[in-house]
């Protein structure tokens, strides 16, 4: 049904593999030396309260900060840090907890700008615009019309993007990182802002990108849609793995309820 | 059509201008706007700040009119020269420069600026120092030699027309939209797997060529350049020009060009109080549209119609 490594119980080596990674700002830890695997096809949740460090754990995995101790593997290469433009092309796409779009641009040129580096144009190709040029180009468009189907917004193509609502703002982000054509995709905090049939949109449309073959690792605080929907959580608390196991794991585990969900 | 438009224009005012002096003016106004196509390219779509381009331009100037009158070079052979040597200062200047950002960005190109006027000033040996360099032969291409006057006029704004295309290509390309979304979110634009800072690089390597054709076309359309055409007042202009012209619009930027370049001619006032004039510009635009003009300027634009939108909403309502 889904990705190879779903429900083989052969140890398949795992997609992302993060090291007792441990990382600081000023005096404030982050991370504490955490370590957990991200299996192929999998939707996989990292939840934990505010300030817990899931964005920072977003930014070692993506390369953007560079951890003081452990590493991170992706396909079992480990990621260089500070070198931010490359995990695209490796195949890591991710969205912002803040929206982070192209505001004076097009929806329909978010999504082209999501597909950069699938494609090869540069400043003599743009001019001379060459047939492959040309040919590539529309192709492109081609390939981000399709995602704007798939994310259900196919209709606002054409729209400035900072002009539209939040909860669209959202799905446009998603629709431009798979522009990237990844093998995993980072969604932080997804489901924040948007309303209960958003939410509910968005859940199925995280459903059908795992069945494109695209692992899934998302923050989420909507605890409804993320216990539904992921396989496999990591807690993080202050910074430090407090658990880790399947939702019905997760919901039994006892330091999680104090530590997390007891507390609202 | 816009471009037959253009051209018709371009074809008309050839025609109808006939005084030499004017035409020569209508002529600097080609080369200014040559040099605000490539700084709008990298102020206004890719947000990056110069306030030195007026050195590529005296780079461009100095180097063809180095090699037309020391060297003996026909003024053809030393275009590819002033192009050539500008982008290299370009790449050499923009790799360390375009890691800083904000004012940082401005003082760093500011620096480059002052040191390039400088070595045009003091270097007399090779660029005749203060008082310049004269005698600069008019292009000549084949045995045919383009004067100044109506050819004149028609061969800089037939590149002006050049390289507006140029510009209109690359904005609506795979780079121009990486510019672009560096100038929205660099953060994002990262993420999306562009390298920022190779992708600044290039836009200032562009913008740099521009201003290297822009030179080569004023050294031998006056004969006679020295280095207060390159000055920190020129950079300054040319700023200014793109402020005026809207930022991140290729017309905007013609009548910036327009506007800058005719405004002194005409007032002479304005010729007086300049320098007060672009300070107060420039130090508005930096105090109060740091992160980026065009964002500023356009923000504005929002917020102000959101406002005239919501009185005149809660006006029909009330
Ligand atoms: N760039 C930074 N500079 C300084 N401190 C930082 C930086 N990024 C994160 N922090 C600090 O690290 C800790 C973890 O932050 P992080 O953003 O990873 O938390 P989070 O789990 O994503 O929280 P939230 O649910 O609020 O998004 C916080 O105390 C935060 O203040
Ligand atoms: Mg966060």
């Amino acid at each position: 049904m889904n990705g190879p490594g779903t429900n083989s119980t052969a140890p398949a080596p795992p997609l992302l593999k993060v090291e007792s990674v441990s990382k600081s700002f000023g005096g404030i830890h982050a991370l504490r030396g955490v370590s957990f695997e991200v299996r192929e096809g999998d939707i996989h949740a990292v939840i934990g309260p505010n300030g817990a460090g899931k964005t920072t754990l977003f930014n070692v995995i993506t390369g953007a900060y560079n951890p003081e101790r452990g590493m991170v593997a992706f396909e079992g290469r480990e990621v260089q840090g500070g070198k931010i433009h490359q995990a695209a092309s490796r195949g890591i796409a991710r969205t912002f907890q803040n929206v982070e779009l192209f505001g004076s641009m097009s929806v329909l040129e978010n999504v082209l700008v999501g597909g950069h580096v699938r494609t090869k144009c540069g400043f003599p190709g743009a001019i001379f615009r060459w047939p492959w040029v040309r040919k590539e180009e529309r192709e492109a468009v081609a390939r981000a019309m399709e995602l704007l189907e798939f994310a259900g917004i196919a209709d606002i193509a054409g729209n400035r993007s900072a002009d539209l609502p939040f909860g669209w703002q959202r799905f446009v982000e998603i629709a431009r990182a798979l522009a990237s054509q990844p093998r995993l995709l980072l969604l932080d905090e997804p489901a924040a802002g948007l309303n209960g049939a958003e939410t509910q949109r968005l859940g199925e449309l995280m459903r059908s990108i795992r069945d494109r073959g695209i692992t899934l690792l998302l923050v989420e605080h909507d605890m409804n849609l993320t216990m539904e929907i992921s396989d496999r959580l990591l807690v993080l608390n202050q910074g430090a793995k407090l658990a880790e196991g399947t939702p019905r794991e997760i919901q039994a585990n006892e330091a999680v309820m104090e530590a997390y969900l007891g507390r609202e | 059509m816009r471009r037959i438009v253009f051209l018709i224009v371009i074809l008309a005012v050839g025609l109808a201008v006939d005084n030499p002096y004017r035409l020569q003016l209508l002529t600097i106004v080609g080369v200014n706007t040559m040099l605000t196509l490539g700084l709008n390219m990298l102020m206004g779509y890719a947000g990056q700040i110069s306030l030195g381009h007026a050195a590529f331009y005296g780079i461009g100037a100095y180097t063809t009119a180095i090699l037309t009158t020391h060297a003996q070079w026909p003024p053809l052979l030393a275009l590819p020269a002033a192009v050539l040597l500008t982008a290299v200062v370009a790449l050499v200047v923009g790799f360390p420069t375009l890691k800083l950002t904000g004012y940082y960005l401005g003082m760093g190109t500011l620096g480059f600026g002052m040191i390039v006027y400088i070595l045009l000033r003091e270097w007399s040996a090779v660029t005749g120092g203060a008082s310049g360099l004269v005698g600069i032969p008019p292009l000549a291409v084949g045995g045919f030699t383009i004067r100044p006057g109506r050819d004149y006029f028609y061969l800089v704004w037939l590149m002006v027309m050049l390289l507006f295309i140029i510009c209109e290509r690359v904005v609506d390309s795979r780079v121009g939209r990486a510019l672009r979304a560096i100038h929205d979110s660099e953060k994002a634009a990262a993420a999306m797997g562009i390298d920022t800072i190779r992708a600044k690089v290039s836009v200032f390597v562009l913008s740099a060529v521009f201003a290297a054709l822009a030179g080569f076309l004023y050294a031998h359309l006056i004969s006679f350049i020295s280095p207060g055409s390159f000055d920190f007042m020129m950079s300054i202009r040319l700023v200014t020009m793109v402020v005026i012209g809207g930022m991140a619009s290729i017309w905007g930027a013609v009548l910036g060009a327009f506007i800058l370049t005719l405004l002194p001619e005409w007032l002479h006032v304005f010729a007086d109080y300049e320098v007060i004039i672009y300070g107060s510009i420039l130090m508005t635009v930096m105090i109060f549209l740091p992160q980026g003009l065009t964002r500023g300027v356009l923000d504005i634009y929002e917020r102000s119609r959101h406002k005239f939108n919501s009185a005149r909403s809660a006006a029909s309502q009330g």
